[in-house]
């Protein structure tokens, strides 16, 4: 198994995307631990070692990192979103989605590549979103784009010993996709609109993501650092004109 | 004015952005030789705007020697070129025939490329130490994302990208700046027959629906006027840019900043 005899961290495994890569890590035979706000979810895998852990706060996160050994996987998953403008955002939404989003990914960073063995592979995920933008996703979009840029420079920096790469999700099935839809007027057909603006005729799944993290975390991309990897149904391929304008 | 005593040549230049990159040369000092395929080009009418017309089909290799000979006969020097001509095949490769596919990659790719050949020794004159020459291809947005059913379009202007970078590299040596303006949606006659066309995969709207449709999905809320691209392509053609070279350019409106825009 492509990860058998690794150890991996995975910041906000509870649900969603990060859930379905520590199960993915479980399959392929990695050591995984995972943090969360809270205390440990119900129904969790039992191999997985669960963390109380607010990824914003750097005191907790060096804390954290002091009571771990030898780490060869580490993925930044953990994020927030806030749906506002510019315009809109308070100070405690910036404060809110930086800090986990942007500085939450520094502080696990600086507090475990000193920990990674040689060959460590470091997973952020990033965002369609900090590349092209969404609308009234001011901070998050931002956020994302901080992301993708500390992952070219932790490449640069901690080369050969560690690679970096980000993972840019698009649409991917979870409550936070259903709650979109559900807001809207007509969720029908705000769902089969949105299914027709990708090639693939579908969302992803956590599933589709996990796929990439294993792949970026084994041997096999050993070539592979400071890139980022959009997996989204080949959604951002096509103009934001398409199809079905009526 | 700011290009007074340049000498200009656009290919296209009685097409839809060609002719408002010509009036915008004309505006501003330059001596212009409007090259098409006839003197009306796409558009149905055109009135005598002070430019040169010279009979130019981009695909043949003879036309673009004789233009520079005419234009290296009567002003001695180019130092502008704009290589505006284009067509589009509004199909996916499946619909395209093997002609069309030529037929597009001769008039987009091949013509910049032969166009630029032949005017090589004539920027070369023109360029001095404080004012360089300037090649403006035309690439496109389609060059990076795709409109669908624009199969053999999307691929010339990707080519014509990767052909800039390369010009530039070796030709600024030389004193010559190449760019790429890489438009997004812009009122001209190919847009039109896009639209007659319903060349997006629309439900059967109207052509009026069509075009909200698309103004609605800019930022800006609008598509772009055949000046909008002039003025970039003045400023790429000035000295104010004497230090851009090598770089696709993109003016949409703001279309291709943003994710697809879902209607919830």
């Amino acid at each position: 198994m492509p990860l058998d005899g690794k150890t991996a961290f995975v910041t906000g495994g509870r649900q969603g995307i990060g859930r379905g890569i520590l199960e993915a890590f479980l399959t392929e035979g990695a050591t995984v631990t995972t943090c969360g706000r809270g205390a440990r979810p119900k129904d969790f895998p039992a191999a997985v070692l669960w963390c109380e852990l607010d990824v914003s706060d750097p005191d907790a996160v060096n804390q954290l990192a002091q009571t771990m050994d030898a780490l060869d996987i580490l993925v930044n998953n953990a994020g927030v979103q806030v749906e506002k403008t510019v315009v809109d955002s308070s100070d405690a939404d910036w404060d809110l989605v930086m800090g986990v989003n942007a500085r939450g990914v520094f502080n696990t960073c600086r507090a475990f590549i000193p920990k990674m063995s040689h060959g460590g592979s470091i997973i952020n995920i990033g965002s369609i979103s900090g590349r092209v933008s969404d609308p009234s996703m001011a901070l998050y979009n931002a956020s994302k784009a901080f992301v993708h840029g500390l992952t070219r420079s932790i490449a640069v920096d901690h080369g050969p010993d560690v690679r970096c790469n980000a993972i840019c999700p698009g649409w991917i099935e979870t409550g936070m996709l259903e709650a979109g839809f559900d807001l809207s007027g007509d969720p029908e057909r705000a769902k089969s609109d949105a299914l027709s603006r990708h090639p693939v005729r579908r969302f992803g799944k956590p599933a589709d993501i996990a796929a990439i993290a294993v792949w970026l975390a084994s041997d096999e991309a050993g070539f592979a650092t400071g890139q980022m990897f959009t997996v989204d149904g080949g959604m951002t391929a096509a103009s934001p004109i398409n199809p079905g304008l009526t | 004015m700011t290009l007074e005593g340049k000498t200009a040549l656009v290919t296209g230049g009685r097409g839809g952005i060609g002719r408002a990159i010509v009036a915008r040369f004309l505006k501003e000092g330059a001596v212009v030789y409007a090259a098409d395929l006839t003197p009306q080009g796409s558009l149905q009418a055109h009135n005598d705007d002070g430019s040169h017309f010279v009979k130019l089909d981009v695909t043949q290799e003879a036309d673009a020697v004789a233009a520079m000979e005419r234009v290296g006969r009567e002003a001695g020097k180019l130092d502008i070129l704009v290589n505006a001509a284009g067509i589009e095949i509004e199909k996916t490769i499946e619909d395209t025939t093997l002609e069309e596919w030529n037929q597009s990659f001769a008039v987009n790719t091949t013509g910049t490329f032969l166009t630029s050949k032949y005017a090589l020794p004539l920027l070369r004159s023109a360029a001095t130490p404080e004012s360089s020459a300037s090649i403006i291809n035309f690439g496109s947005y389609d060059g990076f994302i795709a409109d669908p059913g624009l199969a053999a379009y999307c691929a010339t202007k990707g080519a014509v990208h990767a052909l800039t970078r390369a010009m530039a590299c070796d030709h600024g040596p030389e004193g010559i700046r190449v760019n790429a303006v890489c438009p997004g949606y812009i009122d001209t006659p190919m847009l039109q027959s896009f639209f007659e066309s319903d060349g997006s995969g629309g439900g059967g709207g109207t052509i009026e629906t069509l075009q909200k449709a698309v103004r609605d999905v800019h930022p800006m809320r609008t598509y772009g006027t055949p000046e909008d691209i002039a003025n970039l392509v003045h400023w790429l053609a000035s000295d104010e840019a004497r230090y851009a070279s090598g770089q696709l350019w993109v003016l949409d409106g703001g279309l291709s900043a943003q994710v697809q825009q879902m209607r919830l």
